[in-house]
């Protein structure tokens, strides 16, 4: 019987499948020692008892705000090396002053106002670009909304140049698509969110713009439309950007005029 | 080239008002660009609109009994004034509610707009402006804590085939407030394998705004999630809301199941099978050919 078994094994690691199984069972090894070595969060020292529970995140002297009539001071004293200190795996923030960067108050900055097209060629597309800018560190999160007074219109009102359908017919002021064709007319915008270099990460525009290339009209207030929401996201943020895209692009049937209208950005936090 | 660069704060106000009073809330707007602004402000009201904390003017009505003005002495609201480069201004806000208004939540939006400087261009242009705004949520009541109703709805685990390693696994859901005043959200998500608790997940406290519901998010996280990896097993879940909230907690359960080390246990057998093949072909078998 053990000498039947034997003859089976030598069987099987015959020819090098020894060799092989044991270069696995190191591999899977290695793997195991990997995953067991990898980073993990660090936490501020607790005591407890069966009356009491303490969370120790600061050993100081003495800290808290003092004011008169003509000052409030926030001190934190004896804190050895106060300030934030971040790591792969932990951040450290000492002293109680980090603690202000929640209530930095809701910003939005809007880049270039005049957005100026210059002369319009018929079948070829002309673009023009600006960025939003907004923060919101307390709260939770914002919603941009976005909406114009009316189509772009020649002075005087005589024509207009219509919002776009993009290529496939169907974009309007609350649902984007592809607008790349040449022979597809009209006026409408992409935004897509920007890290600080203005690389694309479509952060805050994901939900609205796939990419790069979809656009939709804008809302127009004259048709009774409500500002639509083109960015936004439901946690605080600090400088978070998108680029808007404009363009038009008119037939050569485009009645001749200088075209104009507003748009107008609503900035508001989430309640 | 001219910008839109404002600061509005704070970004949000909330109040519990008696019926009758008075109250004055002070707004600082500042203007961070390098030019003179023009600004105007405005209140409207609003609605919640969907569950994760957004509004809708359009179907929002005013309540007539809460009247809005600036109580700088020369300043109205409505009124536009010039704002400096680089400087603040406040703006004081006085809400007055009637001593005969409905007891129950009213919410607007307070608005800081700059208004267009106009162009006389003969260029093709599109003329872009901005407008901040910052939340005031009423509360009208007879006592410091109205009563509130709510209830946890849709709530569920992804994903649906729940792994030991790999993919986290995310609890959403909705807490609805079935009572005419808003609340916070004050509860947890805990997460229990064999009588021990593996981890508590704490709900941020944000606002449910009444009959409304809104999707509950983790603090630290904001996505609710227990991360990998698990232990295999029978995991238990509890959702359970303050006390205060007058809600049912919730009680679900999931399965960990060790699917990846048994498909990677099986792919080294297939791999160590198929090499022995390789080594070991099986010889040839040839049929005997017929001299007939």
């Amino acid at each position: 019987m053990t000498k039947t078994i034997q003859k089976k094994m030598s069987s099987f690691f015959k020819g090098g499948s020894f060799a092989i199984a044991k270069q696995v069972g190191l591999f899977i090894i290695f793997l195991f020692t990997i995953y067991h070595l990898r980073s993990k969060p660090l936490f501020a020292q607790t005591f407890d008892s069966n009356s009491y529970h303490i969370d120790f995140g600061n050993f100081n002297m003495t800290s808290g705000k003092k004011s008169s009539a003509n000052y409030t001071l926030t001190d934190t004293v004896g804190q050895n090396a106060p300030g934030q200190y971040d790591s792969a795996g932990y951040i450290i923030k000492a002293g109680f002053q980090y603690l202000y960067d929640k209530n930095i108050p809701l910003s939005f900055i809007i880049s270039n106002l005049d957005l100026n097209f210059g002369s319009l060629t018929p079948n070829i597309g002309s673009t023009v670009t600006n960025t939003l800018t907004i923060s919101t560190p307390t709260g939770r999160g914002y919603d941009i909304l976005v909406i114009a007074n009316h189509p772009l219109q020649s002075i005087g009102g005589n024509s207009t140049i219509p919002d776009t359908k993009c290529d496939s017919g169907t974009c309007s002021e609350s649902t984007s698509d592809v607008w790349a064709s040449n022979s597809t007319y009209g006026f409408g915008f992409n935004a897509i969110g920007v890290n600080s270099s203005m690389v694309a990460t479509g952060v805050g525009t994901s939900n609205y713009f796939t990419n790069s290339t979809y656009f939709r009209q804008f809302a127009d207030n004259s048709a009774s439309e409500t500002a639509k929401i083109i960015m936004s996201e439901s946690a605080p943020v600090k400088d978070h950007s998108a680029l808007i895209t404009y363009k038009i692009n008119i037939s050569s049937d485009q009645a001749a005029g200088t075209y104009q209208n507003s748009i107008n950005y609503i900035a508001v936090p989430k309640y | 080239m001219s910008n839109f660069n404002l600061t509005l704060s704070p970004s949000q106000i909330e109040y519990v008002l008696k019926p009758g009073v008075t109250i004055i809330q002070a707004y600082d707007v500042t203007n961070n660009s390098d030019s003179f602004i023009n600004l105007n402000t405005e209140v409207l009201s609003w609605i919640p609109s969907g569950t994760t904390g957004s509004v809708n003017y359009q179907q929002a009505v005013n309540n007539p009994s809460i009247t809005f003005s600036l109580n700088n002495s020369d300043l109205q609201l409505g009124q536009s004034f010039n704002l400096p480069p680089k400087t603040k201004r406040q703006l004081v806000l006085k809400i007055k509610t009637n001593s005969n208004i409905n007891l129950s939540d009213n919410y607007y939006t307070f608005f800081v707009t700059q208004n267009l400087t106009t162009t006389s261009s003969k260029d093709n242009i599109s003329q872009a402006s901005g407008k901040i705004g910052s939340h005031i949520l009423l509360t009208v009541s007879d006592v410091q804590d109205p009563k509130v109703e709510s209830a946890i709805q849709n709530f569920s685990i992804s994903p649906k085939i729940k792994d030991v390693f790999f993919r986290p696994i995310t609890f959403t859901g909705q807490i609805k407030n079935n009572s005419d005043f808003f609340f916070k959200i004050n509860g947890q998500v805990t997460i229990t394998k064999n009588d021990k608790i593996i981890k508590e997940l704490i709900l941020n406290s944000d606002n449910v705004l009444n009959h409304h519901a809104r999707n509950f998010s983790c603090s630290d996280q904001n996505v609710c999630q227990l991360k990998t990896p698990l232990w295999p097993g029978h995991y238990k879940v509890n959702l359970t809301l303050d006390s205060s909230l007058n809600a049912k907690s919730y009680d679900t359960s999931f399965y960990v199941l060790p699917l990846s080390p048994v498909l990677f246990i099986l792919l080294i057998a297939g791999i160590i099978f198929g090499m022995k093949k390789l080594n070991n072909p099986k010889p040839l078998i040839t049929k005997p050919t017929s001299n007939i």
